[in-house]
Formats: C-alpha cells, sequence, structure tokens
C-alpha cells in the first residue's frame, strides 16, 4: 500500500484501543435523543451485530458457505425461553447457557470436518442440520410451544429490571462490547491467522502443521456461541420465540448482513448490521418484497462491491484496515 | 550417521497410473539432496508421499526412525517437515508479514483463552513472534514487502517469501518444489546462498526439486536423478555430469 | 401386500426427486457450480405451469411445455447475466449469487401468490389402473412415463451424440474443449439452461400433485441434495438412484415410524451419508485427507 510510512504514526494512533472503545463510548449518548422506538430499533441493531460478527467468522474469515446461523439463532433464543419459562431462571443467568448451547450446536453442524468435509458438503450439511433444529422447534411441543413459541417472562439484569429499551439498550451494549472485543483479539491472534489461512489455501495450511479440520470446527463453535447469545438477546427484546423467525426466509437477512458489509471484516460486520436492521419492517406488509429486497441487494452488491461496504470506508481510512478490518 | 529421512521401496500409484516405484531415497541433516528428472518423473509425487498428501501403495517411509507414511499432512509437518509448493502455496490475501507468522503457528505460545482475553502473556507471545518473522525477512533481504499483500508481489517475491515461510520454525527436514522458478540471478543466487546457510550453519536437511542445472551442480551436495517414476541414478555433482544412464535420460535434452 | 403399494408411491415422488436431483448434478457437472438456487427454479416451474393453466385457462400439456421452455431462457440468462460476470471474484460469490436469485424468485412468487397455498386442479382425470393388489394412479403412471421417457432421451443423447460428447468433453477439461473450439461460456449458458429446464419438468410434474407454496423451493432443494449425497455427488445416475431411494426411504418411514418424520428424512440422510459414507453409493472421493 503506498505511503505506508507516512501513515504510521497516524495509524498506530487510530489504530490504537482508544479508538476501538470510542464507538460504544460515544454510543452511551444514544439514550439521551432516541424515543423508545428508535431505542427498540437500536437495540435490535445490537443483537444482529452479533449476528453478523458470529456469521461473518465462517462465510467471511473462513470462507466456509455455511446455513446454520438462523438456527443458531434460534437455539439461543430457545434455550433463553426455555430456561426462563420452565425452570425460572433469571435474564442474566441464560445468557451463557444459550452461548454453550449455541456452541456445541455449531461443533455438531460442523463436526463432520473433522473427517475430511469440506466445500459444498459441509454446506449441505449445515443446511441438513439447520432445518433439522428448525423441525425440532416445530414439533417440541411441551418444551418449545410448537408453531406458537414461546412467551418471554419479564427480564432482569441482576435485580434490575429490563422494563424500558433504554435499560435493555446498557445491558446489550456491555454483553455486545465485550464479545466483539474478544473476537477482535481472536482475529488478529494466530487462531485468525490460521482461519483464514485455510481460507486461502487448506493445504498449504496444513503443511504448517496447523490441524485445519479442527480450525474449521473451532470457528463454527465460536460463530455459534456467539450467535447464540444474540438469540438470547433477542427473545428478551422481542418478547416472543418462534420457529418462523429462525427459518431459511431469514437467513437472507444474515447473508445480505454479511455481504454488504464486507466478508471477513469485523468492521464490516458492523457496519453491514447497522445499515440493514431497520429495513425489514418497511417490507412486512408486501408479501414477498423483503426476499426480492435482500436477494437484490446481494446480487447488486456481488455485481459492483463484492467486498462490501467496509472496503470502501478502508479506501477513504487505510488505518482502519489494518487493525479492525481483517478482510485478509 | 543414520538418516533423518528414509524412503524404502516406495511406490505410488493413483488414476491407475504407477507414478512412482520401488524407490529408495535417504535425506540428512547438514546436506542438500537435489531430485531432477523430466516432467511426469514423479519429482513432486516423491515430495507429496513424504509430506502426506498421497498415499503409498507399497514400501515405507521414516523420520527419526518412526513411520510417518499414512500419517495426514499436518500430522507430519508437526514432526518437523516444511515445504514448498510447485505452484505457489502462499495465503494471497495475507500479507509477507502474516504469511511467515502463519509459518510460526506452532511456536507462539499463547493459550486460547489468553489470546480471547487479551493477556499480557498472549499479546507479549505475538509480539515476539512478530519481531522472530520480520528478522527473518530481513535476513533475506525483503523486509520492505513484509507488510504488503501476496497478491501485489512478483512471483518472485512470492517464492522468497514461501521459503521464508517455511523455515520459520526451522524445520530439520526441508522440500523445496522448484524453489528457483522465475528468479532473476541475483536472487537466485540468494536463494542458494540461503539453502547452504540452512543446511551448513542450522544442519537442516534439504531435499530440492530443481529444473535450473546450474543451480543444481552449484548448490546441491548430491543429485538424485529420477525418470518415469524410478531412481536411475544418485551420487555428487561430478559423477551425475558424466553418469552414462542419466546423460541419456535427461541431462541430454537439458 | 401394503408394503409394494407404499413403495410404488415412493417410486413416483423419488421419480421427481431423481429429476430435481439430475438437473442439478447436469448443472453442477457442467460448469463446477453447485446451484443453490436451483430449487427455486424448480417451484418457478411449478408455479408458471400454474398461473397458464388457473389463470390463463391453457391446456396442461402446452403450459407444460411453455414453463419447461420459459425456464430454460431464465436458467440461460441467469447464468450469462449473473453467474458469468462474477467469474473473477472468491468462489463464495458464486453460491452467494444462486442463493440471492432463489430469494428473488422466491419473492416474486410470494408477491404474485400471497400468503396462500393454491391447490392445483386435477389434470388428470384417469381412473387408477390395476396390477393385481397395486393401485396405480393416473398421476404416478405420467410421472413414470415423464421420468422414464426423459432420463432416457438424456442419457441417450450425453452418450451417444456428438452434442453430448461436448457435455463430456467440457465436464472433462474446460481448457481442453476451449482449446478444439468448444465456445465455453455459452455451453455454460446453455447448460444451465437445460438444468433449469430439467427441474422445471419435475416441477411441473409436481405441481398438480401437491399444494404450491414458495417454500417449495427450499424443499426441492434439500430433497435434491439428499439424492445427490446418497447417490453419489457429480454422478449423474447416483441422482437419480438417490431420488428413487430417497422417495422410497421417506414412504418407509412415513408408515412405519411416523409420518411426522417425513419432512427430516432427507436431513437424515444427509447426516449419515455425509458422516459415514461420503461417497454415496456412486461417487467419488469426497473427503479431504488434510
Amino acid at each position: 500500500m503506498n505511503g505506508q510510512a507516512a501513515q504510521g504514526a497516524w495509524a498506530r494512533w487510530v489504530g490504537g484501543t482508544h479508538v476501538f472503545y470510542a464507538v460504544p463510548l460515544l454510543a452511551l449518548a444514544i439514550p439521551l435523543f432516541a424515543n423508545q422506538y428508535t431505542q427498540f430499533v437500536v437495540n435490535l441493531m445490537l443483537v444482529y451485530v452479533l449476528v453478523a460478527v458470529g456469521f461473518n467468522l465462517v462465510l467471511g474469515n473462513l470462507g466456509q458457505l455455511a446455513f446454520a446461523n438462523t438456527a443458531l439463532f434460534g437455539i439461543g433464543a430457545y434455550t433463553a425461553s426455555m430456561l426462563m419459562v420452565h425452570a425460572g431462571w433469571p435474564f442474566w443467568a441464560v445468557i451463557l447457557p444459550a452461548g454453550i448451547v449455541g456452541a456445541v450446536a455449531g461443533f455438531l453442524a460442523s463436526v463432520t470436518a473433522l473427517r475430511g468435509i469440506r466445500n459444498y458438503y459441509l454446506a449441505i450439511v449445515t443446511l441438513a442440520f439447520g432445518e433439522l433444529l428448525r423441525w425440532i422447534y416445530i414439533h417440541g411441543e411441551a418444551a418449545t410451544g410448537g408453531t406458537d413459541g414461546l412467551a418471554v417472562p419479564r427480564a432482569d439484569f441482576f435485580g434490575i429490571a429490563l422494563d424500558s429499551e433504554t435499560a435493555r439498550f446498557y445491558v446489550f451494549l456491555l454483553i455486545v462490547t465485550v464479545i466483539v472485543k474478544a473476537v477482535s483479539n481472536l482475529l488478529q491472534s494466530k487462531i485468525g491467522r490460521a482461519i483464514v489461512a485455510i481460507r486461502d489455501n487448506e493445504l498449504a495450511t496444513a503443511s504448517l502443521a496447523i490441524p485445519t479440520g479442527r480450525y474449521i470446527v473451532l470457528a463454527f463453535t465460536l460463530s455459534g456461541s456467539i450467535v447464540g447469545v444474540a438469540g438470547s438477546l433477542f427473545a428478551v427484546l422481542i418478547g416472543h420465540v418462534a420457529p418462523e423467525s429462525f427459518g431459511l426466509i431469514e437467513l437472507i437477512l444474515h447473508f445480505a448482513m454479511v455481504l454488504v458489509g464486507g466478508l471477513g471484516s469485523l468492521f464490516g460486520s458492523v457496519l453491514g448490521a447497522v445499515a440493514l436492521t431497520a429495513l425489514p419492517e418497511y417490507f412486512r406488509r408486501f408479501p414477498g418484497l423483503y426476499e426480492m429486497f435482500f436477494g437484490g441487494l446481494l446480487i447488486v452488491f456481488l455485481l459492483i462491491q463484492p467486498r462490501g461496504l467496509a472496503a470502501l470506508c478502508a479506501k477513504w481510512w487505510p488505518a482502519l484496515r489494518d487493525r479492525y478490518f481483517r478482510d485478509r | 550417521m543414520a538418516a533423518l529421512l528414509e524412503l524404502a521401496g516406495v511406490s505410488v500409484r493413483f488414476a491407475g497410473l504407477q507414478a512412482l516405484t520401488d524407490v529408495n531415497l535417504a535425506a540428512r541433516g547438514g546436506e542438500i539432496k537435489a531430485v531432477i528428472g523430466p516432467n511426469g518423473a514423479g519429482k513432486t509425487t516423491l515430495f507429496n508421499a513424504i509430506s502426506g498428501y498421497v498415499p503409498i501403495a507399497a514400501g515405507a517411509i521414516a523420520l527419526n526412525g518412526s513411520a510417518i507414511h499414512g500419517l495426514t499432512p499436518h500430522e507430519i509437518a508437526a514432526r518437523g517437515v516444511r515445504r514448498t509448493f510447485q505452484n505457489g502455496g502462499l495465503f494471497a490475501e495475507l500479507t509477507a508479514l502474516e504469511n511467515v507468522l502463519a509459518g510460526l503457528h506452532a511456536r507462539i505460545d499463547a493459550s486460547f483463552a489468553g489470546i480471547l482475553f487479551g493477556t499480557r502473556a498472549a499479546r507479549a507471545a505475538e509480539r515476539e513472534a512478530v519481531i522472530r518473522a520480520r528478522g527473518l525477512l530481513e535476513v533475506l533481504g525483503v523486509s520492505h514487502l513484509a507488510d504488503r499483500q501476496v497478491r501485489a508481489m512478483s512471483g518472485g517475491q512470492q517464492r522468497t517469501i514461501e521459503i521464508v515461510r517455511a523455515v520459520a520454525a526451522e524445520p530439520p527436514l526441508l522440500l523445496l518444489d522448484e524453489p528457483a522458478v522465475g528468479l532473476a540471478p541475483p536472487v537466485c543466487a540468494q536463494v542458494i546462498e540461503l539453502i547452504r546457510r540452512l543446511a551448513g550453519e542450522m544442519g537442516i536437511a534439504v531435499l530440492l526439486i530443481e529444473h535450473t542445472i546450474d543451480l543444481v551442480m552449484a548448490a546441491a551436495d548430491v543429485i538424485a536423478v529420477f525418470n518415469g517414476g524410478t531412481k536411475i541414478a544418485e551420487g555428487p555433482p561430478a559423477a551425475i555430469r558424466t553418469d552414462p544412464a542419466v546423460l541419456e535420460a535427461y541431462l541430454g535434452h537439458g | 401386500m401394503y408394503f409394494l403399494q407404499l413403495t410404488l408411491s415412493g417410486l413416483a415422488q423419488g421419480a421427481i426427486y431423481a429429476l430435481v436431483a439430475l438437473s442439478m448434478c447436469v448443472v453442477y457437472r457442467a460448469t463446477t457450480v453447485v446451484n443453490f438456487g436451483h430449487g427455486d427454479l424448480v417451484m418457478a416451474g411449478a408455479f408458471v405451469v400454474y398461473l397458464l393453466v388457473v389463470l390463463a385457462g391453457m391446456p396442461f400439456l402446452v403450459s407444460a411445455i411453455l414453463a419447461v421452455a420459459l425456464l430454460f431462457v431464465l436458467g440461460l440468462l441467469i447464468e450469462v447475466g449473473l453467474i458469468e460476470r462474477i467469474k473473477s471474484g472468491p468462489h463464495i460469490g458464486f453460491a452467494l449469487m444462486c442463493i440471492a436469485f432463489g430469494y428473488v424468485l422466491r419473492g416474486i412468487a410470494r408477491a404474485v401468490w400471497g400468503r396462500e397455498v393454491l391447490p392445483m386442479p386435477r389434470v388428470f382425470d384417469l381412473s387408477p389402473v390395476m396390477f393385481g393388489d397395486l393401485v396405480v394412479t393416473a398421476d404416478a403412471l405420467v410421472i413414470f412415463f415423464a421420468v422414464g421417457v426423459l432420463l432416457m432421451l438424456f442419457f441417450g443423447l450425453f452418450y451417444r451424440t456428438s452434442a453430448g460428447r461436448i457435455m463430456q468433453a467440457v465436464c472433462q477439461s474446460e481448457r481442453g474443449a476451449a482449446l478444439v473450439g468448444i465456445n465455453v461460456p455459452t455451453f455454460h449458458g446453455v447448460m444451465w439452461g437445460v438444468g433449469a429446464a430439467l427441474g422445471a419438468v419435475g416441477g411441473v410434474l409436481v405441481a398438480p400433485l401437491t399444494l404450491l407454496h414458495p417454500a417449495l423451493g427450499a424443499s426441492f432443494l434439500i430433497k435434491g441434495f439428499a439424492a445427490m449425497t446418497l447417490g453419489g455427488f457429480g454422478s449423474l445416475a447416483g441422482a437419480v438412484v438417490g431420488g428413487l431411494l430417497l422417495g422410497v426411504a421417506e414412504q418407509w418411514v412415513g408408515f412405519y415410524v411416523s409420518t411426522k418424520l417425513i419432512d427430516i428424512t432427507a436431513y437424515v440422510v444427509i447426516i449419515l451419508v455425509l458422516a459415514l459414507r461420503p461417497n454415496g453409493l456412486f461417487g467419488r472421493a469426497v473427503a479431504e485427507r488434510v
């Protein structure tokens, strides 16, 4: 890249930790001028930031096509709801189990990779697995509420009732910031490098004594845990979980967020989630418009800007590329 | 001195073809052995068999006395084998530095939890690895390429980076598949120098596939000549130069 | 014996799956792209037939032929207009493109038909035929006949004619084919058209039998994959055999275990086959040793 040396000092300052934390710190001010509805949308954006971050780990960084994301989202939501409804657990206690169950599901969806299953075959297994999970939600009657789903009881976070969108916002912001920071650490470490290396050339990666099958499963497991946590937040935000929210129709939104934001870019995941979360509301009234819009959006970006919005930003802000971009 | 790598009676078949037949070969620490032969002689197949990418139909491959045939590529690599690839095996989207860091993967002492929580120890391990990687690139005079994406480099530069990545973890056995292809003479000389140092100073056993005869004659201690999947001759450069079987099969056309 | 009756209806259903799987396999073999939007192309075939028969009042056979022709053109246009354009991007881009246009098709179908599920009026008003104790419905007869003829035509063309030899040549080596003067991009476009048309035949045949809804595409996709996986990914004959076996398996599971499980038979088949015997019945090496 040109002007690397000149960018050096500026890049080091901008790329430092302070910029990373500036975003959530600034975001703390949002409740000051947002009404309850806007706040709800912002909360939903936070949920989808996690969804996109988790999905991008597999789709973008690992470069593996996968169809289980909505199912993993659902399993987190159902785990949280069932624990709250059937076992009376408080909200703060169900977040971790949702993440763990999501991780287990991600592991199971990808475990055939340990036997050498890759690419299209692995993608198809995730498709089958995801649909199998949805079938379980529908037929799990007593436990999952069947097609009607479950109503999620009032949530509280260590005693603080999460009645208002504002209260939920602070809790969600905290959780999302912590997780995104952890993912950022991961992507810049040898683990993140190994995952991207597998995408670029799996055979060469193996020649460096990196057990590729295990790293593929690791990526899926981590993805599942992140998306599972997102599901628990979603359950509390919407107040209701039902199988129709976690099927193949919603998957196009997940694909769109990752691709529009930027495949493999952590910053891109955030961008994609923020950009697209508010849109589905506009399409609810017109059947078919949702699928047409997001499918069309995906096609347009694939033709014109396949590296996503993050790539556009990186053009104007090269410093961003090196630390938080991680499109490579 | 017992050989580091021993192939005994190794045969490889795929797609109905006999790619290698009854090959006996050894590699010793500190020795540079060149593997030469016409196209299709089975040289890259030999490397693929040693590094675990193709299964062998007969025979045995042993590293330090224990069998490695049948193990997966990453398991064999973990035992100290590194290689470069004929068509270039670099990670195109990563920078040269990141490629070399990938080569140091096993050496970076950071735990999963440490990485996730960004502990001081994990960050220190990464910093150390970066220093080491930059140092390696410096040694080969390509430190200016460190932060450039591999995609944006010339073929010659890529080959050099691939070698640095392969030697980063100081492997006892190094397989170089046509490392000098497309390199300008001065860079070529640098690569020869590097290989000699690896073998001489670090005692690495080097197996080298090359077509450039001059490089082979200059760099190799021993030359093994292959043709049609079998080894037809082996010996020091001077002897190979005059070996009648070799002259007939290969050098005459070189 | 009810078992035979069950197996027979399973074969009829399986014949449709075989067609869908074969059409997907054709596209895959010819262009190395796995079309994740293929199920929606099949669904589009079914819906076009519905439109023509119910809304335009045209006879079924004419509608069927028109639908297949339309889908051929659609498949060709998608390949030439969208898939070819992103040749230079990351491989995952192809898959995303296929997924995207699949959703667009689904959206169009949903927009035109709303939230309902649409029944088509009975097309084949023939009474069932009896073979001893076995009842063979008119629908099943038509399916067997149509699929049988189509398969014979297809395999005959593929292995016996020069057009077929071109197909085989390109499948084996695109560069080699280009060197001998075969126009590979055109070939890709045509093969997508063929795949879409074949799939559309499956859609057309199934349209009078099931309740049509836009999500049918996803169902066809999974059944197609299950059939291909079972038969061995990449094997044309395997896709057909896999489809038939899947159809039969679903009926057996539905009757002897539970009807609720019919839906997930395909999922279980995929997971079991890839976990235990990835090559399926006739496939080449699927698992990588790394």
